[in-house]
């Protein structure tokens, strides 16, 4: 096998195991729908291009999750940057509503909820979240974040308060 | 059994939309992506050689040596910056950007990539401009035959340096309140690590 045919087998299988784990943060990251798609095709290249390092320093998927999760933060960098101000109106149409939130939870809505309330954390408290839904432990998240595990389990258990916090006050507004 | 977070169920429940990229695609964006920082890099080079262009054909058509020498301080300044942006180009594409880094370290690596861009934009983008402007200006309001009574003249110029001064403080004061910023975001980043 060439290299290039090692470096595509090896991307090939990172793509199977960790696929959909790229489209849930590519959602999480990014509202508009091509901006999106072109979010995750980034993620891919980049961690094709990044396979040809894969130096064991770690294992594959917390190298997977770093690739994909720092570019994601340098897309989300980049267009906080070119929409300093403005809400993206994908956001604004995904604000809790105290009319019609209980309706869409109902109508198994949540899902774009959390997606939108997680796009307007900061940076480390998103990675954080996301990883935990993808149902990591601390020691695995603080791998991969570089905080430690302590730091990992309280940022979690804030996250989570949060989230409740939120939901509930847009439900009794 | 222990009590799955609900979260997670949810979380995990999210429809998988067809990803229909081949290797020869994410082959092809990889090279894209190249040419397009190429095709970024001459975009700049062409703007400054509209400007340098433009102040040559000042300097060598203007009689005046005071506006003269204006221009060919403002062609001066614009090739150091020429020269600048080659060089944080050549840095950028030689430079590691580990993509595989810890997110923390990744994180603060690039709020540092941008600090030092913001707080050094004075020295290299800037101040190069300062003695060209300030010379081409003080040659075309108050040295150059206008015609103008002094007291006009003083005035143009002030006006105009005024305006000059006003552009450039105002990059200068945005860049700062950014970097500030940035620090701030770095010190919460460094605190949030130590806990």
């Amino acid at each position: 096998m060439t290299p290039d045919e090692d470096l595509d087998a090896r991307y090939l299988q990172a793509a199977e195991t960790f696929g959909p784990a790229l489209q849930r943060l590519a959602r999480a990251t990014e509202a508009n729908e091509e901006r999106r798609r072109d979010l995750l095709q980034d993620m891919h290249v980049a961690l094709w291009q990044s396979l040809a390092r894969y130096d064991g320093r770690c294992s594959l998927g917390t190298w997977v999750y770093r690739v994909a999760h720092n570019t994601a933060a340098s897309h989300a960098g980049r267009e906080s940057r070119r929409n300093r101000g403005s809400l993206p109106l994908q956001d604004a149409e995904d604000l809790p509503d105290s009319r019609s939130l209980s309706k869409d939870l109902e109508r198994a809505d949540a899902l774009d909820r959390l997606n939108a309330w997680i796009r307007r954390l900061r940076p480390p408290d998103r990675q954080v979240i996301t990883l935990y839904l993808e149902d990591l432990d601390a020691t695995a998240i603080a791998e991969i974040t570089g905080f430690s595990p302590g730091a990992v389990a309280t940022r979690i258990s804030r996250l989570k308060a949060q989230l409740t916090r939120d939901f509930k006050g847009a439900a009794h507004d | 059994m222990t009590d799955r977070d609900p979260l997670l169920t949810l979380w995990n429940q999210q429809e998988q939309e067809p990803f229909t990229m081949t290797l020869a695609d994410i082959h092809q964006r990889a090279h894209r992506f190249q040419s397009r920082i190429r095709t970024r890099n001459i975009t700049e080079y062409a703007a400054s050689l509209l400007v340098i262009g433009i102040f040559a054909w000042m300097a060598v058509l203007i009689p005046e040596p005071v506006v003269k020498a204006g221009a060919a301080l403002i062609v001066a300044g614009t090739l150091y910056v020429c020269w600048k942006l080659h060089q944080l180009g050549r840095a950028a594409s030689t430079g590691t950007v580990d993509q595989a880094a810890s997110l923390a370290d990744f994180h603060r690596a690039e709020l540092l990539r941008q600090r030092a861009a913001l707080a050094t934009v004075w020295n290299w983008y800037l101040a190069p401009f300062v003695p060209g402007m300030l010379v081409f200006v003080t040659g075309v309001t108050l040295v150059a035959d206008t015609g103008l009574p002094l007291m006009a003249r003083l005035t143009t110029f002030a006006i105009t340096a005024g305006l000059v001064s006003a552009v450039f403080g105002a990059v200068w004061w945005l860049n700062q309140r950014a970097v500030k910023a940035l620090d701030k975001e770095i010190a919460a980043l460094d605190r949030a690590r130590q806990k």
